[in-house]
């Protein structure tokens, strides 16, 4: 049904597997917690084994290896590269100060994207696409209007500490509830979207595995 | 020589918690067999007497009208990046999506910035290759560095090893993320659309963005497709089954099983009762515990 196994051998016992891991995972329901962490490190190990072979796979060796023995010339900057993977790859023997500098690029550099999108790329534009527009013919002017009332009402829902009037205070509360109102609807859609995968997860052994869905 | 005999004190207990624990489980349990059973009943043959897919077809139309508008032969990069906990949701959209481009004659390129989206697209491009009837898209594989993986390849995305027409026309149209017409994002929690619209869109404007996300996601990412960032977005389990049912209804390609409405019926009414019971509880308990000076104890 999923479409993921084939129908020869090795599909047939990934289903089988799939199916079996399924229902061990479900097993905690009735108090088996031995098999449940079983099952916990049986994904860490997997996951971690997955990494290592994807990070020597699909980076490593066709990234930094082969450029390098076949035109290093061409690529001087993965020389310093290789100085920082061998850096954090040591990093456990090596004294801190050594690692220190790798760790400090790599955070830096994460931060830096990070941050410099948010702005260039959502702050920026996201205040300009909020700001009403000028003509009163706006289409949509009275969502504008209310969607600043609303937040406006949700941001006094934060004030803390500080003395309120009596209109401050219930326009707070009117804010703090439409806060949770937010929220309410947001974990509603949750409830069906886990739902989905539930019900995904039942048609995957009705169908894939016990093939008594069609 | 039989060992059968009076039930030992050890075994009394053991029977005593397994009582207690499948008690415990008995609501889970059976809220699985419901499922289960809603599962087995046959869809109705009046498809209107129970829709999941959303009447506000807005956002379908949206997307495709970003498909259909397309030149033929356009190069159109898939961005996979979804998590394995929610694909499942937003997996019949996905294909649906695969489906329609390729109905349309998009030349299909697929990317991951994530090993999760990595595994996924490795399984998607095995299950294609499998089913045959048409031309897999060409695998660029995994790119590390997250968002600066995601730069890096505005410049050059194509592994040097790799080769084809496919790879041969990316190469000619400058080797990036520019070189394509339209970029398919199947979003997870660690790359998402707004990656995309915070990395690439800056430096790249006039490339189409669309999306496909789990639900987790759509309070996220709406504001973008509000202030045209992203072309279109699907970002709810409704409007992905809407747009899956909208291509097997006009495609001849299938895109695979799409959720069944009864089942997720009984899940949501049963959802309701648990609620209503605790709001219920909560108020009797209220009730028979008066509160004193508007304070509880």
């Amino acid at each position: 049904m999923n479409g993921f196994s084939g129908s020869d051998l090795s599909g047939t016992l990934a289903t089988w597997v799939a199916a079996a891991a399924t229902i061990a995972v479900w097993s905690y329901l009735v108090g088996a917690r031995r098999l449940f962490a079983w099952l916990q490190y049986l994904l860490a190990g997997l996951a971690t084994g997955y990494l290592v072979l994807l990070a020597v796979h699909d980076v490593l060796i066709p990234r930094l290896a082969v450029p390098l023995l076949a035109s290093p010339r061409d690529h001087l900057l993965l020389v310093p590269a290789l100085g920082l993977v061998g850096l954090l790859v040591g990093a456990s023997w090596l004294p801190r100060r050594a690692t220190a500098p790798a760790t400090a690029i790599l955070v830096g550099g994460i931060a830096a994207f990070a941050l410099g999108g948010a702005v260039i790329g959502t702050i920026l534009p996201q205040m300009a696409a909020s700001l009403p527009a000028t003509s009163l013919a706006s289409p949509d002017l009275a969502g504008e209007v209310l969607s600043l009332a609303i937040t406006v009402l949700v941001l006094l829902a934060f004030l803390h500490g500080e003395p309120r009037g009596a209109l401050t205070t219930r326009a707070a509360t009117l804010g703090r509830w439409l806060l949770v109102g937010g929220i309410g609807g947001w974990l509603g859609f949750l409830v069906a979207s886990r739902l989905a995968l539930l019900v995904d997860r039942i048609a995957f052994l009705l169908g894939d595995w016990l093939t008594v869905l069609r | 020589m039989t060992t059968s005999g009076p039930p030992t004190p050890g075994s009394g207990e053991t029977a005593a918690m397994l009582r207690m624990r499948l008690r415990r489980a008995a609501p889970v349990l059976l809220l699985l067999l419901l499922l289960a059973a809603a599962s087995m009943v046959p869809a109705p043959a009046d498809e209107a007497a129970l829709r999941l897919g959303s009447p506000d077809t807005s956002h379908v139309e949206q997307l495709r009208r970003a498909i259909g508008d397309l030149p033929s032969g356009a190069l159109v990069l898939v961005a996979f990046d979804a998590d394995l906990g929610t694909y499942a949701e937003i997996r019949a959209a996905t294909r649906a999506a695969l489906a329609d481009l390729a109905s349309h004659g998009a030349q299909l390129a697929m990317v991951s910035f994530t090993p999760e989206g990595r595994a996924i697209a490795a399984a998607e491009l095995d299950r294609i290759t499998r089913q045959g009837g048409g031309s897999a898209p060409t695998d660029l594989g995994f790119i590390a560095g997250s968002e600066a993986g995601m730069v890096r390849g505005i410049s050059s995305l194509v592994p040097a090893s790799a080769q084809g027409s496919m790879v041969a026309a990316i190469r000619q149209r400058g080797g990036g993320i520019g070189a394509f017409d339209l970029v398919l994002i199947v979003s997870g929690s660690d790359i998402s659309a707004r990656s995309w619209v915070e990395q690439v869109g800056p430096r790249l404007p006039h490339l189409p963005l669309v999306s496909i996300a789990p639900t987790f996601l759509d309070p996220e990412l709406e504001p973008y497709l509000r202030s045209g960032q992203l072309t279109a977005l699907l970002g709810t389990l409704r409007e992905g089954i809407a747009y899956a049912e909208v291509i097997s209804a006009s495609s001849t390609t299938n895109p695979g099983p799409i959720t069944r409405p009864l089942p997720m019926l009984v899940g949501m009414l049963v959802a309701l009762g648990v609620l209503v019971e605790s709001a219920v509880r909560h108020v009797a308990g209220r009730v028979a515990r008066p509160t004193f000076g508007g304070r509880s104890s």
